[in-house]
């Protein structure tokens, strides 16, 4: 249980250096949702399956999906003229 | 492992920050700031955990058995989901700076730069 | 130069870091009296089993009432500035023309429609059942808005637009608030104190159990739900051609 919570931690804090890291915004939406799946492990070993939904739920597919539009309203906006 | 969660949420915060200072692009540092945020949810979180502790739903548990804080899960379960629409709120405004000046570069934004203007 | 700004104050914060980190209680005894005191006293006290949601929608009922305004208020902004830049009104009719048909794979259609459905029902299921098992509004709104997402892949846009009124997002969104102010307001007309318990508590471990919970659990999902579809709805607007532009 120990070594499992240390794990996540440490994988926690590597996956959010990752999506800093990643420069490019289309390819860092890909390292926030596995941020947020890793976050939801992490939450679920910490007993806290209620937090664990919700950013289930808001960090594997709603706020990855609403940077994926704004990216692509972006690109419609800029071919546009 | 007794002060691993603290140092993973500075280092996610620290991170983060840094992350905001060097960004050349809008939508990355609203991810940037996300991970700001999911470092107060992991300090949140293991202040409250107790070891062998279980989960503050008293469905299979009796009443009584040693369970981890409710009240921390509360304050970070609303966070998260308020948080996403604050991020919302965020990208619109990216979306509308970015039709006025085609530009997504907050260091080549200047704050009283003119419409049109490069 | 800011880099060694930052660089400088990140190195002088250190040792308050170190020291903070030591200081705070081990990890894993907490030493805090309020949530020990919450799961002992919340089951008897409360008829629910979950003490989140007891604690999110009963003991800091208040707090949980700005949460929810300060959801409101940022997809309002959201869906303001969006609509501002298009200078479209509430009651715009929903424009069907001017997007083009999006070649979807087969397979994304068929998983679509399989769990679009399922989606819908399991965040009906989460927040219904706030009271005895995980879940609850906050998390069950969010599942949903996600189906409703889901049903957009599956269907297509032009089917999805026709089921998805910007008026009746709305009124779940805002009505979902009222609904949740309303049972904070009301014990008080009774002479009683904000957001006490006027309703049956029920027994524990039942669905139906909470009283006055129960009440702000379905507005939360509401909210929530109609929030965030609102919000997808917007954004997914964004992409759409003008109208007096060619497709393409």
């Amino acid at each position: 249980m120990s070594v499992l919570l240390a794990l996540l931690l440490l994988l926690a804090a590597a996956s959010g250096a990752v999506v800093v890291l990643t420069r490019d915004p289309r390819a860092q939406v890909f390292a926030m949702a596995a941020n947020g799946l890793v976050l939801t492990l992490l939450f679920f070993t910490l007993q806290a399956p209620d937090v664990a939904l919700s950013e289930l739920a808001v960090g594997t597919a709603a706020t990855p999906l609403l940077f994926l539009v704004t990216l692509a309203v972006v690109r419609v906006n800029r071919s546009r003229k | 492992m007794s002060v691993l969660p603290w140092l993973v949420a500075a280092w996610l915060f620290a991170i983060g920050i840094y992350g905001i200072l060097t960004s050349r692009n809008f939508v990355h540092l609203i991810g940037c700031l996300g991970v700001c945020q999911s470092s107060t949810y992991v300090l949140l979180l293991s202040i409250g955990y107790r070891w062998g502790g279980v989960v503050p739903v008293f469905y299979d548990h009796p009443v009584g058995t040693p369970a981890v804080d409710a009240v921390v899960q509360a304050l970070v379960l609303t966070d998260i989901v308020v948080g996403a629409t604050v991020d919302a709120l965020l990208l619109a405004m990216v979306i509308q700076v970015d039709r006025k000046y085609r530009e997504l570069d907050p260091q080549r934004l200047r704050p009283l730069m003119r419409e049109g203007q490069q | 130069m800011r880099l060694v700004l930052a660089a400088l104050g990140c190195l002088g914060l250190l040792p308050a870091v170190w020291k903070i980190a030591s200081a705070l209680p081990p990890f894993g005894y907490p030493t805090g009296p309020y949530g020990p005191a919450v799961n002992r006293l919340g089951p008897s006290l409360r008829h629910v089993a979950n003490m989140i949601s007891a604690v999110n929608f009963d003991f800091r009922g208040l707090d949980t009432l700005g949460e929810e305004l300060m959801l409101v208020a940022a997809v309002t902004g959201a869906v303001l500035l969006l609509r501002g830049i298009r200078g479209q009104d509430l009651g715009a009719r929903p424009a069907t023309a001017g997007r083009p048909l999006v070649q979807r794979a087969e397979s994304t259609v068929l998983i679509s429609r399989l769990l679009g459905p399922v989606a819908l029902l399991f965040g009906y299921y989460m927040a219904m059942h706030g009271m005895t098992t995980p879940g609850g509004g906050f998390q069950g709104g969010v599942a949903l808005a996600s189906g409703l997402l889901l049903l957009y892949m599956g269907e297509g846009y032009r089917p999805w637009r026709r089921l998805m009124r910007s008026p009746i997002l709305a009124a779940a969104e805002g009505g979902g608030a009222l609904v949740f102010a309303l049972a904070g307001f009301l014990p008080m007309v009774e002479g009683k104190a904000f957001m006490e318990n006027v309703l049956p508590l029920g027994t524990i471990r039942d669905v139906f159990s909470g009283g006055l919970m129960l009440i702000e659990n379905g507005g939360v999902g509401l909210a929530v739900a109609g929030g965030f579809a609102m919000l997808f709805l917007e954004f997914l607007e964004e992409t759409r051609a003008l109208d007096d532009e060619e497709p393409g």
